[in-house]
């Protein structure tokens, strides 16, 4: 049975329509094939291309470990963090804009017509509104269900003890990365790891949920830290050594206290300090850094605790030892005189030397470590033990390792550098001229002398506690063992003793209670002037001492940079040795250090 | 046009003589043999219901994707589609049920609706993300008057040519060619020029050509023709700056890919990385904001993603069968008239489906049409279900030979489904 084909017309119809179908075929197998291609052939291709588009990844931000201190025998925590929101907007998605602009000024304050100028920004997605926004006030903008509006968490480092220690903490940048101080030597320890989210995504990026081939790694937050620092130690150091700066107008200045016998750090103090929680106003950059680590100078006298040090170990001198001293050298063509207390040309002794500040007298010991006196001349044997001190002992011109951005190595002439006046040059490093150091170096190398001989690995942190709680105590780590002899720290704990009671006579706040040991030694320093040469007006005012009882408990190291003082005064007594005492009076009256029993 | 004036008067002529919905055929076409009417072509119906089903669960798939952004309900998209559909099965019946000597009687007042609604959409302000005058739109209603001009385009060159090929005249210039190149140039100037149309214009044109072929317009006249066509072709696309950026888009899709060549570039990677057995129906990436048009013009990229080779075979075999049903309803058409409308919707459909599907695999550019029954949108589903109502009613009537040993036995067979 088929359809009638009567007609022609009928005929020739059914003949045009299988032509008809055969085209409309041969065009389905074309796309067959060509599908066949794109989805079987090309399908590996097509799946990484559509990959590289749609997936995305994702940091998820890790919590910020927080960083403790000691309080007495408490822990507190003395850096937080705060979640605080920065409110955006989509100008393409805003409707109502003066409205929307009204409610940002009755919140957020400012101007109204403002917002409503940034609402209105023409062909932009996302425009900030406001940076730190509080929960509270994010809640009540995002309340009203704004479409355009929206804002995103962040946190930020909040400072219960406001510029506390500021320098040594460091600061977070926009960034989230820590800059400078703890935070940036301590970055990997404090910030985490960020999780990460591997997602196949929308095109405005965002993940989505029903796609199984999202990974998921959780973040792992970062360790708190808790400093060896004592937050009380440290906020009256900060005081003392204002007041003290400020006293002889000076423009800055450090201060470090260090425990000799473990090389943890109880205070470092600069001034002038500032606000962490408000960097962003701080102008001149190098407020950031952390002087005490970060800036070295030409130590001055205070180095002789070192040469005098040096030379007991070597058993050139002897605690009793006297000398002649002609008040002046000749090395190398240069003229080696005394700068402070000058005691004129005569018998001499180690306690003379230190007590009198004598360039000469140091100078002097360095020609018994290798040269003659009789010569004006310091040998190369003498220039290769000193040298062995001075780094390989006192660990100077390296950098100590502790955990601050910013360390300075400091800067020591080496012995076999045959240029001319390498003599001189080892001269006047035997009394911290021609050399440079920072306060913490000082601190560490003459604690070492002081505790027995052993370095102490210079350290802000006590201990790093996991997310998971677990505690890593920093045991002291011992660098050097042998920096000089045992019997070296008594000797040079005595001469110390002596001197400040010597200057004691004339100084009312260098009086202490006999049940403590309170030693130190002055340095007025010569300033390098950029030209070649020393400023014959500016001088840095340094300071090294201890307090204790029946042993060494705390190193003290003050630097005052160019105080402005009368003529007749020197910078170590008159600038850096009233900060000193003040630091020794406090530890002592606020009962840190422990008396002899 | 004149002719529509004289085809009112025909059919009021003829209408007394008419026993069913049919006109009676002209005793040189008919012969003797009757019109049998019988059960109509429920495969059709099938077809037609699976194909909507594959679309509108498309749409549901990606009904969330599409909302993203948009300000509304999860489903938004798949309930408009669906109130489309039941729409478009009430036009599907009505024309279905209304006779066809009706319809052949209203086609003027169709053309006269198409062209009063070309008219609106050219002179209505056009929204900002579609800037071309095609749309009629009333709150958040919008109509296509391009859809309604096919269908009326297409009754009105049915009966046109059934009666040019009854007087015999279908081989004359001035009779029959010239009025169809007149119609095809108004056409371009209008929907291709005005309305920057040119997808559609297409559509329009290979429909009145196929049905013109159908009708046995002699070959040389289809071939000056389509040299007409082709000419006006190559002089639309190049004298239009866009049109010819877009012509080097589709020669260099992944040149282009992030700037013109988007669509291009992200409708081959939906369809290439659906792979052999695609992603699976709620795991389209692409329709989420990637590929423009998801919905619409790039749902077939969408549904290759979503269910690969094995898919898109699947479809391609359910249009091949509907098609094929269509062609079926052509050859059995019990007039000419009726097998001219058959036809005619058989290559508009074909070709609508073809242009898109190709434009999706970069076998051709991209033109904004729609996969017929699959795409959302509207005006495509309401007119696409009214021409499948027509072409149901039609698949009730065939014309059998009555010869020996045969007593209409032809019914029981169609019946039956067997040929």
């Amino acid at each position: 049975m088929q359809p009638t084909v009567s007609s022609d017309v009928a005929r020739k119809a059914l003949a045009r329509s299988r032509i008809l179908f055969g085209v409309l075929m041969l065009v389905v197998g074309i796309f067959m094939t060509r599908l066949f291609y794109l989805q079987v052939i090309r399908a590996d291709y097509y799946h990484k291309v559509a990959l590289s588009d749609q997936l995305t990844h994702y940091q998820i931000p890790a919590a910020r470990g927080l960083i403790e201190a000691h309080q007495g025998n408490s822990i507190v925590p003395i850096v937080l963090n705060q979640t605080l929101y920065t409110v955006y907007a989509d100008p393409a998605l805003i409707k109502n804009v003066d409205h929307v602009a009204d409610t940002l000024a009755s919140v957020l304050g400012g101007n109204s017509a403002t917002y409503a100028q940034q609402l209105r920004t023409p062909n932009s997605r996302y425009v900030v509104i406001a940076h730190k926004v509080s929960e509270a006030n994010k809640l009540t903008l995002l309340k009203p269900k704004y479409p355009g509006l929206g804002a995103q968490a962040q946190d930020y480092r909040t400072y219960p003890d406001g510029a506390l220690a500021s320098q040594l903490l460091g600061f977070v940048d926009n960034s989230s990365t820590g800059r400078y101080g703890i935070e940036q030597a301590l970055e990997g320890t404090l910030a985490g790891t960020p999780g990460q989210l591997k997602a196949v995504t929308d095109i405005n990026g965002v993940p989505l949920a029903a796609d199984t081939g999202n990974t998921l790694t959780p973040p792992v937050n970062g360790s708190n830290v808790v400093l060896t620092i004592d937050t009380g130690i440290q906020e009256q150091t900060e005081e003392i050594l204002a007041a003290g700066v400020q006293n002889v107008k000076a423009p800055s200045g450090s201060a470090v206290i260090i425990d000799p016998n473990t090389g943890a750090i109880k205070a470092m103090a600069n001034y002038p300090a500032y606000d962490p929680s408000n960097y962003g106003s701080v102008t001149d950059s190098n407020l950031f850094k952390n002087a005490a680590v970060a800036t070295p100078i030409e130590v001055g006298s205070i180095m002789k605790t070192l040469t005098v040090s040096a030379g007991l170990d070597q058993g050139v001198i002897q605690q009793n030892t006297s000398y002649y001293d002609p008040a002046s050298w000749t090395v190398d063509g240069y003229k080696i005189t005394n700068i402070e207390q000058d005691g004129g040309p005569g018998q001499q002794n180690l306690a003379t030397i230190l007590n009198l500040s004598l360039n000469t007298g140091a100078t002097w010991i360095l020609m018994q470590m290798g040269g003659s006196a009789a010569a004006n001349k310091i040998d190369q044997k003498g220039r290769d033990a000193w040298y062995d001190y001075m780094v390989n002992h006192y660990q100077l011109g390296k950098k100590t390792g502790i955990e601050q951005g910013y360390e300075a190595s400091g800067l020591i002439q080496k012995p076999n550098d045959n240029g001319a006046g390498i003599d001189l040059t080892y001269a006047n490093s035997a009394f911290g001229q021609a050399m440079t150091a920072t306060p913490l170096q000082m601190a560490g190398a003459v604690a070492s002398v002081l505790n027995g001989g052993t370095y102490y690995q210079p350290h802000l942190v006590d201990q790093t506690i996991a997310p998971n709680g677990k505690v890593a105590v920093n045991a002291p780590k011992a660098v050097v063992k042998n920096v000089v002899a045992p019997k070296v720290a008594p000797e040079l704990e005595s001469l110390m003793e002596y001197v400040v009671k010597q200057h004691a006579l004339n100084a009312s706040n260098l009086r202490f209670s006999p049940d403590y040991i309170v030693g130190g030694k002055t340095g007025t320093a010569q300033i390098a002037q950029p030209g070649g040469g020393y400023s014959k007006t500016s001088f840095n005012g340094t300071y090294v001492g201890f307090v204790g009882g029946n042993n060494v408990q705390y190193v003290i190291v003050v630097f005052v940079m160019q105080p402005q003082l009368p003529g007749y005064q020197y910078a170590g007594t008159a600038a850096a040795q009233p900060i000193f005492a003040g630091l020794a009076h406090m530890l002592i009256n606020g009962g840190y250090a422990s008396p002899k029993t | 046009m004149g002719y529509s004036a004289a085809a009112v008067r025909g059919a009021t002529a003829r209408r007394s003589l008419q026993t069913a919905g049919l006109q009676r055929p002209s005793a040189a076409e008919q012969g003797t043999a009757p019109i049998r009417r019988h059960r109509p072509d429920y495969m059709l119906m099938i077809l037609t219901v699976a194909l909507l089903a594959i679309g509108i669960t498309v749409i549901y798939a990606i009904s969330p994707a599409l909302a993203v952004g948009k300000h509304v309900g999860q489903n938004y998209f798949v309930g408009r589609q669906l109130m489309a559909i039941a729409l478009g099965l009430v036009m599907f019946v009505a024309a279905a049920k209304i006779p066809f000597r009706v319809w052949r009687q209203l086609y003027p007042t169709l053309l006269v609706i198409a062209g009063l609604a070309t008219l609106i959409a050219l002179v209505l302000p056009v929204s900002a993300n579609y800037p071309a005058h095609r749309w009629i739109r009333l709150g958040s209603l919008s109509f296509q008057s391009v859809e309604l001009l096919k269908l009326a385009l297409l009754i009105w060159l049915a009966d046109f040519l059934a009666r040019r090929v009854r007087d015999g005249t279908i081989a004359d210039t001035q009779k029959t060619l010239k009025p169809i190149v007149f119609v095809v140039l108004a056409v371009g100037l209008v929907v291709a020029g005005v309305q920057s149309d040119l997808g559609s214009t297409g559509v329009i044109v290979t429909m009145m050509g196929g049905m013109a072929f159908m009708a046995g317009l002699p070959m040389k006249r289809l071939m000056l023709i389509a040299g007409i066509i082709v000419l006006g072709t190559v002089l639309a696309v190049s004298a239009i700056p866009y049109r010819r950026e877009r012509l080097l888009t589709f020669l260099h899709p992944e040149a282009n890919c992030l700037t013109t060549g988007w669509q291009a570039c992200q409708a081959l990677i939906a369809v290439g990385s659906g792979g052999p057995v695609g992603l699976g129906l709620g795991r389209s990436v692409q329709a989420y904001g990637y590929l423009p048009e998801a919905e619409n013009d790039a749902i077939f990229a969408i549904y290759a993603e979503k269910f690969g080779f094995v898919g898109v075979t699947i479809l391609l075999a359910l249009f091949v069968a509907f098609f094929a049903r269509l062609k079926r309803i052509v050859d059995r058409a019990p007039d000419n008239f009726s097998r001219l409308v058959a036809a005619g919707i058989l290559v508009w459909l074909a070709t609508q489906a073809f242009v898109n599907i190709g434009a999706m695999i970069g076998l051709l550019p991209l033109k904004g049409i729609t996969l017929p029954l699959i795409s959302y949108g509207g005006s495509s589903v309401l007119l696409t279900l009214a021409a499948l109502g027509l072409v149901f009613q039609i698949s009730r009537y065939t014309k059998y030979v009555t010869g020996a040993g045969n007593n209409g036995g032809g019914y029981a067979d169609s019946r039956n489904g067997r040929r």
